[in-house]
């Protein structure tokens, strides 16, 4: 069903998906490479340490540029 | 140098800052082939977790939990390094931190287009050993994944929007509750 045609937009959002014909994983890897592609990102290299996941989080927003 | 909380332990190669190279979509796979070579005792949890049961969102990340022992720290480091060529960025991530006092390590790649967030524990709350998982296969590789109602438990508490994003996606896809 390649096309599908629908009268509201409510309508739209409530419609299923096409079903599957890959592993969910592989529309995953897809999604992601797309996603690198139009904003790729820098990092700093190497590992760091956090004492809980908040910790983590706030570095996430610092180092994500 | 410092970085607020951060581990303060910075050496140049770390402050060295560039854009990412060439997308490289294997990496995932590569880094998951890994793990199950080494036999590293861990679950995906994540975006990526979330796109193995069909809610599909970009990250820039691989998350996981591993179950906590100086064994199983020691096959994450030796997966790493098969995948990214002995990086020695990679001896800085040790079972003293993991065990102990910083129960989540980020370690990002030289190739600079994902990293990788490795927990032990979540507060009081989660484990390797307390995260409901199932097995699914990708290309022959076999990857431990958070169940849905395990990702919603993790993440529907949180602050952060983006978990509270995915924990709607989560209630709404599998029909959870919030006693699940």
């Amino acid at each position: 069903m390649p096309v599908q045609k629908f009268r509201s937009i409510e309508e739209m959002n409530k419609a299923a998906l096409p079903a599957d014909r890959e592993p969910h994983f592989e529309r995953f890897l897809r999604h992601c490479e797309r996603y690198w592609a139009i904003a790729p990102k820098r990092y700093p290299r190497g590992v760091f340490k956090f004492r809980n996941i908040e910790e983590a989080q706030k570095a996430r927003e610092k180092h994500s540029v | 140098m410092k970085w607020g909380t951060l581990c303060p332990v910075i050496d140049d190669a770390r402050t060295t800052v560039r854009y990412s190279k060439l997308v490289d979509r294997n990496e995932i796979l590569r880094a998951l082939r890994a793990f199950e070579t080494t036999g590293l005792e861990y679950v995906l949890i994540g975006a990526a977790a979330m796109g193995f049961h069909g809610l599909v969102r970009a990250t820039e990340d691989l998350d996981l939990f591993i179950r906590a022992t100086a064994e199983n720290v020691e096959r994450l480091r030796t997966a790493l390094s098969v995948v990214y060529d002995d990086d020695p960025h990679i001896a800085e991530i040790v079972a003293t931190d993991l065990l102990g006092e910083y129960p989540a390590v980020r370690y990002y790649p030289p190739t600079g287009d994902l990293y990788f967030d490795v927990l032990t524990r979540l507060g009081e709350a989660a484990s390797f050993e307390t995260i409901d998982a199932e097995v699914k296969d990708i290309d022959g590789t076999l990857v431990r994944v958070a169940t849905p109602a395990a990702l919603y438990k993790m993440k529907k508490g949180t602050v952060r929007l983006q978990d509270q994003a995915d924990a709607a996606a989560l209630r709404e896809r599998f029909n959870l509750k919030d006693e699940e």
